[in-house]
């Protein structure tokens, strides 16, 4: 847990979202301070992934306020918007590189439109540079379609990172990958954010992932913020509820 | 009860296209604008239609001159036969055929592509990453489909009225000059232009759709399915709409 | 990179093909409106246009010669159009040139004929007016072919029983022989001369017998004289067989007559033979067949016309205000 001196990145606040007559989030709180690693649990369909989306702006949500870095983004246009993103990196959980695009194109495609400016030797470097991170420089030239789903991950990841960004929402990271490759992605989530000092929210069921990579755990169950503490005490906890993710 | 659900749903259907539509010319019309990928989209979606544009369309033409024939010689105008053809193809055939085959092969590749980026979560990655995929992806089709078709259509109808020359040569001989003579004397700017204004409209039509159907394209592989078959379903529905819209009102605009 | 320019120099390649098509088909039709051509125009006025339309074709003793550009109604019986001419053809056509309104084949689009008339003059100048010739339309022609083929019928019908009088009346080979009225005028002629002879005679007689009476001169010694007397029995005697010899020519003559006729109906004699040619009687014969079978097929084809579909609405109509036309006068003959 962090002290009160360390500033807060995202304040979520009462957050409401609902489609149609199902309400999926019913008044969630959540505050991540800089530098944290907050990981998001819960089950399949428990609005873990509209949480994240609601904080990028993909969905609009019913009522409630999010604020990262003290802006609102539920009140935003697009252009505001836009320029909010480029401070949060997303990294989906189906990776969405584009299949049309090499790994380089990919990797240029969101530098060329947040850094309009930039040129084109910095771009050849950044890209070299985020893929010598993630230890994929020789699948520069390569389709994503020739790549296995551990070195897609990466080039999300690195993706994900090109933008330098201040925070970072995962989506299941290591959802559907074997346990070693998962054990890199999370290595290289936390090797990144030292290097980087981003703070992140992380969804996950996975438990290993959870344990490996979160300063706070918080339980999301039926639409609110059931509990959060340390992986140690949720792992403790003798509720119900709790218990049958440890198991 | 069904029948009130199931009308209200096509009036929803109805209404978001409509939005859909009035978002092209609200967000996709305004700068900057995404030349390199609207190139890339004319390139993808004219030069490489182009072939299958041309192989039916010269079968066509081929077909409907040995089709149309016999009936000619019953009524010993058969010397007409070029004018005849001229005169369908220029005007209904070439547009309509060409703009069905293009939304046979364009309308479902943009509904599965876009399908799928929506399915993969690739258009809320261009989202995150600053690009408004509305612009990006929609836009640059919809203008290439719209720009491409009138372009396939021409070349598809030269194509066809050469397949047409061929099959007058089949049973007997005309001279290439005096075939294209006989079609050019009998067309008109009233034949030629309203038929490519409407494939302008065909080639919206077909864009448009392909993009609704993939932009709400739902989860999983099958919903691409159904957006790629659905597209190509409503825009060939919308081709003969428009065609029927576009006869009328160039009736009504004493161009007929 | 390299990829994206080859694939845009294809696209050019693409695009340009295309427009050049669009352009080149554009130029062709323009060519065909005279969009692209001199402004060159010249006006005629009609009183029936039959369904001529602006943008059709207007055609120089049978060329191409430009479009009809604009159709003005000037009154109720006066239609101006405005042709546009083609800058090459209009230095051909002269001030007295006619136009008509005429067909492109037999069903095809109206176009209007310029046609040169004999005789010197100008060669037109922008906005001139030719003269109009108005010309039938399918519908009068095949109105006047309708009343043509009735016309031909009845004629065909007078010719027949003419032609069958012809062949039935001795009377009229008579008349119509020549030699037989010149033979018979002849023969009055001396009949006439004889009794003029006779007149003269009896005359001269009289004038004898009244001085006879007075009894002087020779006629006193004619009475007493007995050889005189018996000259004058003898003269007597011979103006009586005179006058009986007149009688015997005018006899045979009426055996002459009487024996024409015998022979006309007999048959020989040349005069029949010219008559009563029975060859000859075939041959008007075939001829009148022949014109009937002739006024046959035209009656076929005006059936077949009939029944053409192009025209069978025409012949409905013309059916149906016949019909009309006998329900009127059969409801006028009950009337009555």
């Amino acid at each position: 847990m962090g002290t009160t001196e360390v500033e807060s990145v995202i304040v979520i606040k009462d957050l409401v979202k609902g489609f149609g007559d199902k309400i999926i989030l019913d008044g969630f709180n959540l505050t991540v301070k800089k530098g944290s690693n907050v990981v998001v649990l819960g089950k399949s369909g428990s609005g873990k992934s509209v949480l994240i989306k609601c904080i990028i702006g993909l969905l609009q949500p019913d009522s409630g306020s999010i604020n990262v870095f003290k802006e609102n983004i539920p009140g935003m246009n697009e252009d505001e918007l836009d320029k909010a993103r480029s401070k949060i990196g997303f990294l989906f959980q189906s990776n969405a590189l584009y299949d049309s695009m090499t790994i380089r194109e990919n990797l240029e495609f969101p530098l060329l439109r947040h850094w309009v400016d930039i040129k084109k030797e910095e771009v050849n470097r950044l890209v070299k540079e985020a893929l010598e991170n993630v230890d994929l420089l020789h699948t520069l030239d390569m389709m994503p379609s020739e790549l296995s789903g551990g070195m897609l991950k990466r080039v999300a990841l690195a993706r994900t990172m090109i933008l330098r960004p201040e925070v970072i929402l995962y989506d299941e990271p290591t959802t559907g990958l074997d346990p070693v490759t998962a054990r890199e992605i999370e290595k290289l989530i936390l090797k990144l954010q030292k290097k980087n000092h981003t703070s992140s929210i992380i969804i996950s069921h996975d438990m290993n992932c959870v344990k490996n990579t979160a300063d706070l755990v918080v339980l999301l169950l039926e639409g609110k913020c059931y509990i959060e503490g340390t992986y140690e005490e949720l792992e403790q906890s003798s509720d119900q509820n709790i218990k049958q993710f440890f198991e | 009860m069904a029948l009130i659900v199931s009308f209200k749903k096509f009036l929803d259907e109805t209404g978001n296209i409509a939005r859909f539509t009035g978002r092209f010319f609200s967000v996709g019309m305004k700068p900057r604008y995404e030349n390199r990928e609207l190139l890339n989209q004319c390139y993808n979606i004219g030069y490489l239609s182009f072939p299958l544009v041309a192989l039916t369309a010269f079968i066509m033409g081929l077909v409907l001159t040995m089709q149309l024939r016999p009936s000619l010689v019953d009524y010993g105008v058969e010397s007409q036969l070029p004018v005849m053809v001229g005169l369908a193809i220029v005007r209904e055939i070439g547009p309509v055929i060409t703009a069905l085959i293009f939304a046979g092969k364009i309308g479902s590749s943009i509904g599965a592509e876009l399908g799928s980026m929506k399915v993969t979560e690739q258009i809320d990655a261009m989202t995150v990453s600053g690009i408004k995929p509305y612009k990006y992806l929609v836009a640059t089709r919809v203008m290439a489909t719209t720009l491409m078709l009138p372009l396939l259509t021409i070349l598809g109808d030269g194509i066809s009225l050469f397949g047409s020359y061929l099959g007058v040569n089949i049973r007997s001989v005309t001279s290439i000059d005096l075939f294209f003579l006989q079609v050019f004397k009998s067309l008109e700017f009233s034949d030629v232009l309203p038929s490519i204004i409407k494939t302008l409209f065909f080639g919206f039509a077909v864009g448009i759709v392909g993009c609704y159907k993939g932009f709400n394209s739902s989860k999983g592989t099958q919903g691409v399915g159904i957006s790629a078959n659905s597209a190509v379903v409503l825009s060939s529905v919308l081709i003969f709409i428009i065609d029927l819209l576009a006869v009328q009102i160039t009736e009504l605009l004493g161009l007929n | 990179m390299k990829n994206q320019e080859v694939n845009n120099i294809k696209l050019g390649a693409f695009v340009l093909s295309g427009l050049i098509l669009m352009i080149v088909a554009f130029f062709m039709i323009g060519k065909n409106n005279n969009i692209f051509g001199n402004d060159f125009k010249l006006k005629v006025r009609f009183s029936n246009l039959n369904g001529l339309t602006e943008g059709n074709n207007v055609l120089f003793s049978g060329l191409q010669a430009g479009t009809v550009k604009e159709i003005q109604l000037i009154n109720d019986s006066t239609i101006e159009v405005i042709m546009q001419i083609n800058s090459k053809v209009k230095t051909f056509i002269n001030k007295n040139s006619v136009a008509s309104v005429g067909t492109e084949g037999l069903m095809g689009n109206k176009v209007i004929n310029i046609s040169p008339v004999k005789g010197i003059s100008k060669k037109v100048v922008e906005g001139d007016v030719l003269k109009a010739k108005n010309i039938a339309n399918m519908d009068e022609i095949i109105e006047k072919l309708s009343q043509t083929n009735n016309n031909v019928a009845s004629i065909s019908e007078v010719l027949k029983g003419t032609v069958m009088r012809i062949d039935s009346s001795a009377i009229l080979k008579l008349i119509n022989d020549e030699t037989i009225g010149i033979n018979l005028k002849a023969s009055l002629q001396n009949i006439y001369k004889a009794t003029n002879n006779a007149n003269i005679m009896t005359v001269g007689l009289n004038k004898i017998i009244d001085d006879i009476r007075k009894g002087k001169g020779s006629a006193g010694v004619l009475l007493t004289d007995t050889i005189m007397a018996s000259k004058l029995k003898d003269a007597a005697i011979q103006i009586k067989s005179a006058g009986t010899n007149a009688n015997l020519m005018a006899l045979e003559m009426n055996t002459i007559v009487k024996k024409i006729n015998y022979d006309l109906n007999k048959g020989n004699g040349p005069v029949n033979t010219l008559l009563k040619d029975s060859l000859m009687a075939k041959n008007i014969k075939q001829t009148v067949d022949n014109l009937q079978r002739g006024t046959d097929g035209f009656n076929q084809n005006m059936e077949a016309l009939k029944h053409n579909f192009f025209f069978r609405g025409y012949f409905r109509g013309l059916e149906r205000q016949k019909k009309k036309e006998q329900a009127k006068l059969l409801e006028a003959a009950q009337k009555n």
